[in-house]
């Protein structure tokens, strides 16, 4: 008798025209150099100094680096946590509202809700220095008492972003744009 | 008001009225059910048990009053009165995974099955051997087709896939279709010409397809909760605009279109949104059946005084369970059709779901 598990075979592989990489489902993106990264961060960071993170949020926003390198998306990541760590809990609703009535609204906070995943992403990793990289071992239902204590960590523990910050935004992003945001951030395949 | 049809506790993949709306066709698990108006409720009637797989989709021909099947056997059957009762022939679509769609062409003479093996088939009858043939629209199909449109003119093809494209394909076949007038999406059009596509631009799954009234225009949803509708302006020509509207709502499955300037969707928010708007503009303009203003649960059809002591007795309450959701539909709804009205100005349009209901609903909210 033969021992092949003929469900395991991958018959798409013995099929030449079944080639399916995936950029053919990736939108275009152009390859955006660190350099001007950078130099959109200093923007954003002297706004913030004068005072005004609307404008901040909105330059990070509309300028999102889908052709960066992860270098360079890590670096905008820091820029956009920054700019959400500088806006007091109070203005986080108007603020939010009016960006999503401006005309690329839902866009803008699309990508707002993308970089809230990915700053969650990053403080799971941050935390758990044993876990491997991209692996979160804070996954939900550990009661580890350290773990607990991880999550009320406040802003300003260096990595530009607490975890109740971020959790605050999504909450008021879900208010304003719906589930909507958050199907679109799972579907999105342009990833920052 | 909406008409509500609790049929059965199982998931409804597709319906299809017939021409008169006497007789109701329901896809249910291997087999498909069919229903005749009776007074105001609908009562079975007969049953189509041919395939043995789940079958995805069904369709009535408005005219001939044939029916046409298609399920995960891979197989499409058509389905023709008779006075013994219904009698199938099997169509040989040649496709080494299931068939996900099947919708018959405006003329009757064509239909076309959507699969997963990437392609196709567009399938007519060959009178010479008596039985039904396809031919394969391969290219650039990547990924399964989930839903196929005709254009009125019955050349034009429209599918939604999961490669993230919407496409308009030529189904042109020589000796059975006449050569249809030239159009805004092409001219000369071989067989498997392809005449428009279109991605979306966040790369989610294109679930449905649709083609308006006159052809004009062709509207597709995908899983990023958003409408799309792209009015081409000459062949082989950039269209004149691709317009999208992102919604705060979970992603729509399925849509058709009411009026030139007016098209439902509905999905996984279990109730239907009707969008306005032309070539300048579309938007959300309301919401049939919203849960935001209806006051009673939508399971209030169903409840019983046995539901409500047993309620009382299991959970110590006695209002009403709040597991039901406000809506008529109690889960996804999975096909949306015209119910009433000529095409260009539907007054009534047709819901299955996931929860095993068929729901006709007035376009006016």
């Amino acid at each position: 008798m033969a021992t092949i598990n003929y469900r395991l075979i991958d018959v798409d592989a013995l099929d030449p025209e079944s080639a399916f990489p995936a950029e053919l489902l990736t939108p275009p993106c152009d390859p955006i150099p660190t350099s001007e990264i950078q130099s959109l961060a200093t923007h954003c960071r002297q706004l913030l100094q004068r005072g005004d993170q609307e404008a901040a949020l909105v330059a990070a926003l509309e300028n999102v680096p889908y052709g960066g390198d992860e270098h360079g998306k890590e670096l905008h990541l820091g820029t956009v946590l920054e700019i959400l760590c500088s806006i007091k809990a109070v203005e986080m609703s108007p603020l939010l509202g009016r960006l999503y009535a401006s005309p690329s609204g839902t866009e803008l906070l699309d990508v707002l809700t993308k970089y809230l995943y990915k700053g969650m992403a990053r403080h799971n990793n941050s935390t758990s220095s044993t876990s491997t990289p991209g692996v979160s071992v804070h996954a939900t239902g550990v009661s580890s008492a350290s773990g607990a204590r991880e999550y009320g960590v406040a802003p300003g523990r260096g990595d530009g972003g607490g975890m109740s910050v971020l959790l605050s935004w999504h909450e008021k992003i879900v208010e304003v744009a719906g589930t909507g945001a958050i199907v679109r951030v799972m579907t999105d395949r342009r990833t920052v | 008001m909406s008409e509500v049809h609790p049929l059965f506790h199982q998931p409804i993949a597709d319906h299809s009225f017939s021409a008169d709306r006497s007789l109701l066709a329901v896809s249910r698990d291997t087999k498909v059910e069919l229903y005749k108006r009776s007074g105001s409720g609908f009562t079975l009637q007969d049953e189509l048990a041919g395939h043995d797989k789940t079958v995805t989709s069904v369709d009535i021909a408005p005219n001939t009053k044939k029916i046409v099947t298609c399920s995960q056997d891979r197989n499409a059957l058509v389905w023709e009165p008779s006075p013994t009762g219904w009698k199938p022939t099997l169509v040989l679509l040649r496709i080494n995974r299931a068939a996900t769609h099947v919708r018959w062409s405006p003329d009757e003479t064509k239909f076309a099955v959507g699969s997963g093996a990437r392609v196709i088939a567009v399938c007519y009858f060959e009178g010479e051997n008596d039985w039904w043939v396809s031919k394969h629209i391969k290219k650039p199909l990547r990924s399964t087709v989930f839903s196929l449109a005709w254009h009125p003119n019955s050349v034009l093809l429209a599918a939604g896939s999961a490669d993230a494209h919407a496409r308009v394909f030529s189904s042109f076949i020589k000796g059975v279709d006449q050569r249809p007038e030239p159009t805004a999406w092409g001219e000369r059009i071989p067989f498997n010409t392809v005449c428009g596509e279109y991605i979306n631009s966040s790369g989610g799954w294109v679930h449905s397809v649709a083609f308006s009234p006159s052809g004009n225009a062709l509207a597709f949803v995908a899983h990023d909760s958003s409408v799309t509708v792209v009015y081409p302006s000459a062949p082989e020509q950039p269209p004149h605009a691709v317009l999208s509207v992102t919604t705060q709502m979970l992603p729509f499955v399925t849509l058709c279109w009411t009026r030139e300037d007016q098209l439902v969707a509905a999905g996984h928010d279990c109730h239907p949104v009707v969008f306005e708007g032309s070539m300048e503009g579309w938007r959300l303009a309301y919401s049939v059946d919203d849960p935001r203003k209806s006051a009673s649960s939508g399971a209030s059809h169903e409840s019983s005084a046995l539901n409500m002591f047993r309620q009382m007795d299991l959970k110590g309450k006695s209002s009403a369970d709040d597991t039901n959701l406000k809506t008529i539909h109690q889960n996804s709804i999975t096909i949306l059709r015209p119910y009433e009205g000529r095409p260009g100005n539907i007054t009534k349009f047709s819901s299955s779901g996931v929860d095993g209901r068929i729901v006709i609903f007035p376009v006016k909210g």
